[in-house]
């Protein structure tokens, strides 16, 4: 993760490409406008109904926002020109601290609270160390993981294990975040569902899935992201953090007291992180249990650096690694079966744009072929085998970032030390 | 300069002070005891004249309400019963090397415990190792029959004949004629559990529909402590029109227990008595477990260990030994109880095999 490998030579800017691609609210809107169209096709011609349905949208959500919050902690550490591959160990402080402060206090908001100081502490930590000391970003975060892991095992001995339903791997159970629906669209939206329509009811099924049984620490998560955007691009103080991570030198020869705006980055990124850890033994399980996390937090990081360290980016990419999780989690074979038909139809779609726009014959030929292959593959099985369902979410992230790669720009200062008064 | 003396000098001492901190709390190498209160009589009974006990724990340790709890069960009724000279509990840390549990082990048998007991698949490879350098020592080893030598006896279980009779308890409380298995990681031992389990609905109604899903795929063993996803897999199962869905997935079970209460479904614990472990809450939707009775198997080979003679090779707890079983508690499988036992004593007699592979 230095920066050396993913410098292009264009300037340090964020304006550097907006000639070539701008993404408006029009564009957005038309894009998931396709998205939901194509997958009403795939669902329609191949009867996995499990592509709209509102449960999937709901587990979605619910398994796309561990990662999008482990995301953003890592925006905002990476932001400030610190890299956070301590974020898996901060979430684990975050799930002990969650189900510790929401059974202390008996109040889950006391829990969401806790969890967010519990990962502010990991990312404290992590910034003293690599910070103010100069270690190595990577030997800290490594550390941190490690340190999480250790630290949750030995509190949840000597705290869970002696409350009643308790152990030493695990909490007893904790009182959960509200649950709310939008009131009055969840039966008329199952019965639209229900009926199988072309488009109608996948809209119906993915609107119920967002509307019903929507805890309140999910609307909180979802919320951060556009207030992370506004802070970090409109405010002066985002400004300025975000100028640590491209040119500190710069920064502080205009006066930023960049050693300040790094703390706040990363203990920031720790909370974000911690929050994310809460979430999962808050709202996606109802207690602590020793492992939980499972990586999410790496995958969290992977998210944000598919998102291009930009807060949108990142949201869509921990939503298409939910969702596909989601799916691959409810009904695996099926599910999965049917995506290779999105899979062709949007290779397919790509080779014609390549022949007809852009005029390449031979890239189209190739694109074209791999379509034809994957349509195959899809129309000779009948359901594709646990072995590679569980790997879908990790395959098609694994694809859309090798794809995507080519245009992802870090901030330039990024991972790397920085003393201060130093020359450059 | 001092600063940078002095920073550098500091960031040393941190990670340095880091690494030991990971180190002292990773791993339970040290022969220490677990701090949980039921501790108190570890290394206790001080006067028995029996054997000197070393137990490994697979993850989790004791105080995991399952796997390993029950082992602890047995230990803690033959420190009762045999008058144990002195019982030894260690922990294995998540994620920990094979070369960790070897270390573990070799402790034991170095301190002069004698025999010792590995709980878990995991430490096959480690013991086979270790019993080949102590070949004074006597070792055990629950749920695994890889690791085999003139001093290691094996405690096998017939998951796949319990879960037979789950399978045939969720087929006749199904009233969609459909079901669901969680399983946590597809290993073979997780996969003897739903052989087991589909044999047993089917054979109450061969046309039963029967969903399967792995969580994780080994290496990944993420799965058996992963309720997020235990709970998203049988939302998806009972989403389908599943009505019962039996789990055997560790931890990740508390997720399937809360779809079930959420869809008004019915779901199946395993290993042990889930309906008296489980959150309060949760408790009414399990109507039976699958009882897998490792406490039976400690004690037996600790009673044959005191008396001088325990078996090497492999002894199979199964159906007729009473190594496995359903629970009853809560008593909602109490008006099917007839036709279950019929189906157990068939197994029982012989007059139904089975399978344990996924046929």
């Amino acid at each position: 993760m230095s920066a050396s490998g993913l410098k292009t030579g264009q300037p340090p800017v964020e304006q550097a490409r907006s000639g070539a691609f701008k993404l408006t609210w029009r564009l957005l809107l038309i894009g998931i406008g396709a998205l939901v169209l194509l997958l009403s096709v795939t669902r329609f011609f191949t009867g996995a109904v499990d592509l709209t349905s509102a449960g999937a949208i709901n587990a979605a959500v619910a398994l796309a926002v561990p990662i999008g919050l482990a995301g953003l902690g890592g925006l905002w550490s990476e932001r400030a020109g610190v890299v956070n591959i301590g974020l898996e160990g901060m979430m684990i402080l975050g799930t002990w601290a969650g189900a510790w402060g929401a059974i202390q206090f008996a109040n889950p908001w006391m829990g969401v609270l806790a969890g967010a100081i519990g990962g502010a502490a990991g990312g404290l930590l992590h910034a003293v160390a690599t910070v103010t000391f100069g270690v190595d970003h990577i030997i800290s975060g490594v550390a941190i993981t490690i340190l999480g892991g250790g630290i949750t095992e030995f509190l949840s001995k000597v705290t869970f294990a002696e409350m009643p339903g308790g152990g030493d791997t695990q909490s007893p159970p904790v009182p959960k975040p509200q649950v709310v629906s939008l009131p009055g669209i969840g039966e008329p939206l199952a019965e639209l569902e229900s009926q199988r329509w072309f488009l109608i009811s996948d809209l119906a099924g993915i609107l119920r899935g967002l509307t019903t049984n929507v805890s309140l620490f999910t609307i909180l998560a979802v919320l951060l992201v556009p207030l992370t955007f506004y802070v970090l691009w409109r405010t002066a103080f985002g400004l300025r953090l975000r100028s640590c991570g491209e040119r500190p030198v710069a920064a502080e020869s205009l006066g930023v007291n960049v050693y300040t705006y790094k703390y706040a980055a990363v203990v920031i990124s720790g909370a974000l992180a911690g929050l994310g850890g809460a979430f999962l033994s808050l709202v996606a399980s109802s207690a602590y249990r020793e492992g939980q996390t499972g990586g999410r937090g790496f995958i969290g990081l992977a998210a944000m650096i598919f998102g291009n360290w930009r807060p949108g980016g990142l949201a869509g990419g921990a939503l298409l690694f939910g969702y596909t999780d989601g799916l691959q989690l409810r009904r695996g074979g099926e599910s999965v079966h049917a995506l290779l038909l999105l899979v062709a139809i949007l290779i397919a779609a790509v080779a014609v744009y390549q022949l007809v726009r852009q005029q390449r014959t031979q890239a189209a030929i190739i694109t074209g072929s791999a379509a034809v292959i994957v349509f195959a593959i899809f129309a000779l099985t009948d359901s594709v085998p646990g072995q590679f369902t569980s790997v879908t979410p990790h395959i098609t992230t694994l694809l859309v970032l090798s794809l995507a790669a080519q245009r992802l720009r870090m901030p330039a200062a990024d991972g790397l030390p920085y003393r201060k008064g130093q020359a450059k | 300069m001092l600063h940078n003396r002095f920073g550098r000098l500091a960031a040393t001492a941190l990670a340095g002070t880091m690494l030991m901190g990971a180190a002292a709390c990773g791993g339970s190498e040290e022969p220490t005891t677990t701090a949980s209160p039921g501790d108190a009589a570890t290394s206790a009974a001080p006067g028995g004249t029996g054997p000197k006990v070393g137990l490994a724990y697979d993850i989790g340790g004791r105080g995991d309400q399952s796997f390993n709890d029950a082992a602890a069960a047995g230990l803690d009724k033959a420190k009762a019963e045999l008058g144990l000279a002195e019982a030894k509990e260690l922990e294995a840390g998540n994620g920990e090397t094979d070369a960790a549990k070897e270390e573990r082990l070799r402790l034991l048998a170095q301190g002069g415990y004698n025999p010792i007991i590995a709980v878990g698949f995991a430490y096959s490879g480690p013991l086979k190792k270790v019993a080949t350098e102590f070949p004074e020592v006597k070792f055990a080893i629950v749920d695994d029959e890889a690791a085999t030598g003139p001093n290691i006896s094996n405690l096998v279980f017939a998951e796949h004949e319990g879960s037979f009779l789950v399978g045939v308890a969720a087929a006749l409380k199904s009233e969609k004629n459909h079901v669901g298995f969680v399983g946590g990681v597809e290993v073979p031992l997780i996969k003897k559990f739903e052989a087991g389990f589909a044999a047993g609905a089917k054979a109450v109604k061969s046309d039963i529909k029967v969903d399967v899903k792995y969580l994780t795929q080994p290496p990944d063993f993420a799965g058996f402590a992963d309720p997020a996803k235990g709970k998203t897999a049988a939302e998806g199962m009972f989403d389908a029109g599943a009505d019962v869905v039996y789990h055997a997935a560790g931890g990740s079970g508390g997720g399937v227990f809360e779809a079930a209460k959420a869809a008004n479904g019915k779901a199946i614990g395993v290993d042990s008595d889930q309906a008296k472990t489980a959150a309060a809450d949760l408790q009414g939707v399990i109507m039976t477990s699958m009882l897998k009775k490792v406490d039976v198997a400690v004690f037996d080979f600790l009673k044959n260990a005191a008396a001088g003679a325990p078996k090497a090779g492999t002894t199979v707890y199964d159906l007729k030994a009473g190594g496995v079983d359903y629970s009853t508690t809560g008593g909602q499988v109490d008006d099917i109880k007839a036709k279950i036992d019929e189906y157990k004593q068939k197994v029982i007699s012989g007059e139904i095999t089975v399978p344990k592979e996924v046929g």
